[in-house]
């Protein structure tokens, strides 16, 4: 018998054959699920809906018991450990966002942390920082009730209620779901740069896979069988589909989505010339997407781009050599 | 948090323009009852039944018992309605709420008078009729009231670590208080027309003053006893509706 395997040490949360069967039913809902999540990673869980990926985030909080498998958290297995407590230490946003009506918004914010025995200057200070970090005015929302606040107000309390004890780890279901087309797009962006401050390991539940490859480290896509199809980051899904049902549920816009995905300094170790020639070449950072490159290149109606190399000088790349080396996925990943 | 406006919850008849509507109604009634015996000459009769001492002991037990009823209907219907709203005791729920549905259908005299043939008369047995009569309001409510609440309120709470109890005690209880308030005013007044018939079972109140007024025959004790208790009913409904203004959860 082999050893049961254990989380390696840079991984925050670890699934280690997690299934769950609901009782009555013959189809597990998630079965012999493995996964590990890195420190300060940000991980989304995309699929068709019934794929379990709900049941999976809930069953990291402990909200879905699991029948089978262990959680670790932070290296330590939580499969039995006190739900409250573990609760504590994991931020948990949902869809219906689920700010108590009967609460400020501070005093919704400062749930867990009057909870956890924290003073009440300090859980209204703590209360401030928080709403001004999710980009709402203390002075002006921190005394007023959710239902004083727009949708996309309410998620942004939500964030704020879930960061206030400061987990490390933060469960989000649809988190941006119920708030309107345009007002997501902006939670989503602001939500990126939050993250790129506070680098806390989140795991995300969408089923949205716009959504999961504009936010997403990695992405674990389900399929309807309840399996983990694929588990990798966005670029690579658009690359290399493990498989048809993959293929399919990314969609076909695959080759163009991977241009915001790609950088430039992806492309350019493939197919860049040193030669200037007769290019009519304007200059592209190194560090920006392929769409944007193109972007630049067409709104200024050149020929090509002209990328500065950190090792002095400049290479270039036309047109059509930037959308054949954006478009070889093997070559670019190899 | 003074900045911020929050509308009124509007308890139906307590709205800031009508809120003294109730009291004045009361006044003028008691005002015309007090007019009209005093333009009498009243018998010997008459003067002993309506002497004041006699009317306000009346009024006083009467007090007492919805006082005490209220009291113990809520003290057993909240906790009652609450734990029957936990996970596991739903069988249990429906037989108690059939119960206490069966116990309301069935008439407050033919309740007072079994219970009295069975334990005897006074003020305790006419309190336990009232009780029973009046739990259903109060028990349906709170169950109803903590059901209504949201199921994703629950999800969050638990979702972030908050035990059972602490779900209960800061997101059901608070979200349920208007729906149980509902409950307990409605139980109240109830309570102060069916103690009217406490005084069947020898346990006094405005009933007392009304059925002598009825056994003897004299009118103007009868209509001194109803008005009385059509006073008291609107006052305490006023009463009640105030205090469902005061403790309806700002913010809801």
């Amino acid at each position: 018998m082999s050893e049961r395997p254990t989380p390696s040490p840079d991984a925050m949360i670890f699934l280690d054959g997690v299934s769950k069967r609901y009782p009555g039913q013959e189809k597990a809902a998630v079965s012999e699920l493995s996964m590990e999540i890195k420190r300060g990673e940000f991980v989304v869980l995309v699929g068709p809906s019934g794929c379990g990926k709900t049941t999976t985030l809930r069953m990291i909080n402990r909200l879905v018991e699991p029948t089978q498998g262990r959680i670790f958290i932070d290296g330590k297995d939580v499969t039995h450990a006190d739900v409250d407590r573990l609760r504590r230490g994991i931020g948990y946003v949902i869809q219906q966002i689920g700010l108590l009506p009967h609460l400020t918004i501070a005093d919704n914010i400062a749930l867990v942390p009057k909870m956890l025995g924290v003073k009440k200057s300090e859980r209204r200070q703590r209360a401030e920082e928080l709403l001004e970090m999710v980009g709402l005015d203390p002075a002006t929302y921190a005394g007023r009730y959710p239902r004083q606040l727009s949708g996309g107000q309410q998620q942004r309390v939500g964030v704020a209620r879930a960061l206030a004890a400061d987990p490390p780890v933060m469960l989000m279901d649809e988190p941006f779901g119920a708030v309107d087309p345009i007002a997501r797009k902006k939670l989503q962006m602001e939500f990126l740069r939050l993250q790129g401050r506070i680098h806390k390991t989140i795991v995300m539940v969408t089923h949205d896979i716009d959504e999961a490859l504009r936010l997403g480290d990695r992405i674990a896509i389900f399929d309807p069988g309840s399996r983990l199809a694929q588990f990798d980051t966005p670029l690579a899904i658009l690359s290399n589909p493990a498989d048809d049902f993959v293929r399919d549920f990314v969609g076909s816009g695959a080759p163009v989505r991977r241009l915001s995905l790609l950088k430039v300094s992806d492309v350019i170790a493939s197919s860049a010339s040193d030669a200037p020639g007769t290019l009519n070449a304007i200059p592209v950072d190194a560090g920006e997407t392929v769409h944007r490159a193109l972007e630049l290149v067409l709104t200024a109606r050149a020929e090509g781009i002209e990328v500065c190399v950190p090792g002095g000088g400049s290479r270039y790349l036309d047109l059509q050599a930037l959308l054949t080396a954006a478009a070889q996925p093997t070559k670019v990943l190899s | 948090m003074s900045t911020v406006a929050i509308e009124e919850a509007s308890v139906p008849g307590t709205r800031r323009s009508t809120i003294w509507v109730l009291p004045l109604v009361v006044l003028v009634l008691l005002g015309g009852v007090w007019a009209y015996v005093s333009s009498l000459t009243l018998d010997s009769i008459e003067t002993r039944t309506l002497a004041p001492e006699v009317v306000l002991t009346a009024l006083w037990q009467h007090v007492q018992l919805v006082i005490t009823s209220t009291l113990l209907t809520i003290a057993i219907g909240v906790p009652l309605g609450v734990l029957l709203t936990r996970p596991g005791t739903r069988r249990a729920g429906a037989i108690v709420l059939a119960a206490a549905n069966a116990s309301q259908a069935v008439p407050s005299i033919g309740v007072l008078v079994v219970l009295a043939m069975v334990f005897g008369v006074g003020f305790w047995m006419a309190v336990v009729a009232l009780v029973l009569y009046a739990l259903l309001p109060v028990l349906r409510n709170t169950m109803v009231g903590i059901r209504q609440v949201d199921p994703a309120l629950i999800d969050a709470g638990r979702g972030m670590g908050l035990s059972p109890r602490e779900v209960l005690y800061t997101v059901e209880l608070p979200l349920a208080v208007p729906v149980m308030l509902a409950g307990i005013r409605v139980a109240l007044i109830l309570n102060v027309g069916v103690a009217t018939l406490a005084a069947f079972t020898n346990a006094g109140g405005l009933g007392s003053v009304i059925s002598s007024g009825i056994s003897l025959n004299r009118m103007p004790v009868l209509i001194v006893g109803s008005a009385l208790t059509i006073a008291l009913a609107l006052t305490v409904d006023w009463l009640a509706g105030l205090a469902e203004r005061v403790l309806h959860p700002r913010g809801i």
